[in-house]
């Protein structure tokens, strides 16, 4: 038990919890007698210096096998997730600075930091304990972030459902957590995994495994747990909903592909052939089918643009899962890379919504007609996003999509339910690329409904957002080895 | 009497964790919703004190410090968002709830 290296390796939530108390101190010292404008740009400039300076951290922290007796692990997936998250969380608060009215700046600034804080130790974390801490505090921050908006009714219903699922989701983990612990005797991943290759398979393992994926499913937005997505995605503050989109789901995915693969690993089983064998893959199996299918065709039947990024969303969820069934034999690195990139092109998407917004109003589809006209750079970079997530070549959600499903087809070719799954996911996603072309075609095709729209001022901020996305989805769609050989 | 054993105390929190889950799925008013949701969080709470004490190790008994400080925090949000949401709309039942539906 070192403390020095537990503080080194705890750098970047130590930067942000100092500059999430910081951004408040000042503007409760400061902040008094200034305009609304003045206080949220210094709690986001505030905010912006935490945020690199978690990043010098995570990459000083460097990578070492188990601090604290196994409690955190350093290796490439916490340092890239880590980096990855960090950002995510710049990007939304540069984007803060750019579109939003708060009424109280500061405590957003703040609580975005907290959240951030939850994720970077979620990527970290190697034990029950702290992985449960860290997801409660991730989650309990994106509860108020959803809720924020206290002037519109919307807001607080979404934080209300978000919170209500979520708690539900956060007991079912924690009941499953005691399960596990109660099998094994040990709350680290090493010992858990030990302990289960000796055990093997018994009703009482499988009923823990269930537990842990309904609340992976939860946090994933995955069929059938995703219940909350959309009302969230449609209600909560924009900024809000780019966060809880993209850094969120990079964080769980990277808390539970470490909790599956190295924890439960021994509990698997195997989806590679038809008959395959019990253990938590058949279920993430099941989840993801269910995601592609339910995410992609409800997402045909929406007419609000939030709710469609929120189906696509979920459809997304269902190639992820994929990912983590490939993650065993092929790695992380499609996984990271797919998760990763979809965040960028989302939150790229929800910046565009966050300005349209400012500038009047964006709920329906066709609140983004004619946005050639009232704003080239707005619809260029949609373009961009929208393909991205289509999986159109060269973007990067074309090479995400690429390596996880060849993944996914060398598990066993076309013998098993992975291979199948490939297949449905390959053929859904021409069914998604309607529904994206249905959005551009408002957004590039379609004159403005009133000829004498207003043209949509761009702020500086935002267009940093947008610009450094849009070039970011296009550069790793071109070199995706740059991400993919970190693993 | 025999002493209660592993098996028991098991079987009360799957108990516990199971009306906790109705009281969820089946109540309509917000506050008892989140009655039910601390009710689900006691039930692991009570299954890891018990597997501590028969296990020999003390994880179990730490984890419970921590629960139970994160469920403080829980109701703290959760609470908060309750007002908020009575504020703007004067109900706490959830079937009023519907302005989010396509």
């Amino acid at each position: 038990m070192n403390y020095l290296e537990l503080l080194r390796a705890l750098l970047p939530e130590t930067a942000l919890v100092v500059g999430a108390l910081l951004a408040l101190t000042f503007d409760l010292s400061f902040g008094v007698r200034q305009s609304r404008e003045t206080r949220l740009h210094a709690a986001v400039i505030i905010g912006t210096l935490a945020v690199v300076a978690a990043m010098f951290g995570a990459l000083s922290a460097g990578v070492a096998d188990a601090v604290f007796g196994g409690v955190l692990v350093l290796d490439e997936l916490t340092l890239a997730s880590r980096l990855g998250v960090l950002m995510l969380a710049w990007l939304t608060l540069t984007l803060t600075g750019g579109t939003a009215r708060l009424r109280h700046p500061a405590e957003f600034v703040a609580i975005v930091l907290f959240a951030t804080a939850g994720f970077t130790l979620m990527a970290a974390a190697q034990q029950l304990l702290v992985a449960f801490l860290a997801l409660e505090l991730a989650s309990l921050s994106l509860y108020i972030l959803a809720g924020f908006d206290k002037s519109r009714p919307e807001s607080a219903e979404a934080a209300l459902k978000y919170f209500l699922f979520g708690g539900m989701s956060a007991a079912f983990l924690l009941f499953g957590f005691s399960l596990i612990y109660g099998l094994t005797g040990s709350i680290e991943l090493p010992q858990i995994a030990h302990q289960l290759a000796r055990q093997g398979q018994s009703p009482l393992l499988s009923l823990a495994l269930v537990m842990v994926l309904v609340a992976f499913g939860f946090k994933a937005a995955a069929a059938p747990f995703h219940l909350w997505a959309p009302d969230v995605y449609e209600g909560a503050p924009v900024v809000s909903s780019a966060l809880i989109a993209s850094a969120s789901k990079l964080a769980g995915f990277t808390l539970f592909v470490r909790l599956l693969w190295p924890g439960f690993g021994p509990a698997a089983g195997s989806v590679a052939t038809a008959a395959g064998s019990p253990g938590w893959l058949p279920l993430v199996a099941c989840l993801s089918a269910a995601s592609l299918l339910l995410g992609n065709f409800a997402a045909l039947a929406q007419s609000n643009v939030r709710r469609l990024l929120a189906y696509s969303a979920i459809a997304h969820a269902g190639v992820m899962l994929l990912g983590v069934i490939v993650a065993g034999d092929a790695g992380l690195g499609p996984l990271f890379y797919y998760v990763f990139t979809y965040g960028l092109a989302t939150i790229g998407a929800f910046a565009v919504i966050a300005v349209v917004e400012r500038a009047g109003c964006c709920q329906k589809i066709t609140d983004l007609a004619g946005l050639h006209r009232r704003s080239p750079l707005l619809a260029g970079c949609f373009a961009v996003y929208l393909l991205s997530l289509a999986g159109i070549p060269p973007l990067a959600g074309f090479f995400g999509k690429f390596t996880v499903f060849a993944a996914a087809l060398n598990l066993g070719g076309l013998a098993g339910p992975a291979g199948w799954l490939a297949l449905l996911a390959i053929a859904l996603s021409a069914v998604a690329l309607y529904y994206y072309l249905v959005m551009l075609k408002q957004a590039l095709v379609v004159a403005p409904a009133d000829p004498a729209s207003a043209p949509v001022p761009v702020p500086a901020d935002a267009a940093i957002v947008l610009v450094f996305t849009a070039l970011l989805l296009v550069l790793l769609g071109l070199f995706p080895s740059v991400v993919l050989r970190i693993f | 009497m025999t002493p209660a054993t592993l098996n028991d105390y098991v079987l009360i929190s799957a108990v516990l964790f199971a009306i906790g889950f109705f009281g969820v799925l089946l109540r309509r008013n917000t506050l008892v919703i989140f009655m039910s949701l601390e009710l689900m969080l006691v039930a692991s709470t009570l299954a890891l004190v018990a597997f501590s004490r028969f296990n020999g190790t003390m994880d179990g008994n730490v984890f419970v410090f921590f629960i139970l400080t994160v469920a403080a925090a829980e109701v703290a949000v959760g609470l908060a968002i309750i007002v908020a949401l009575f504020r703007k709309r004067h109900t706490v039942q959830v079937d009023e709830l519907n302005t989010l539906k396509n």
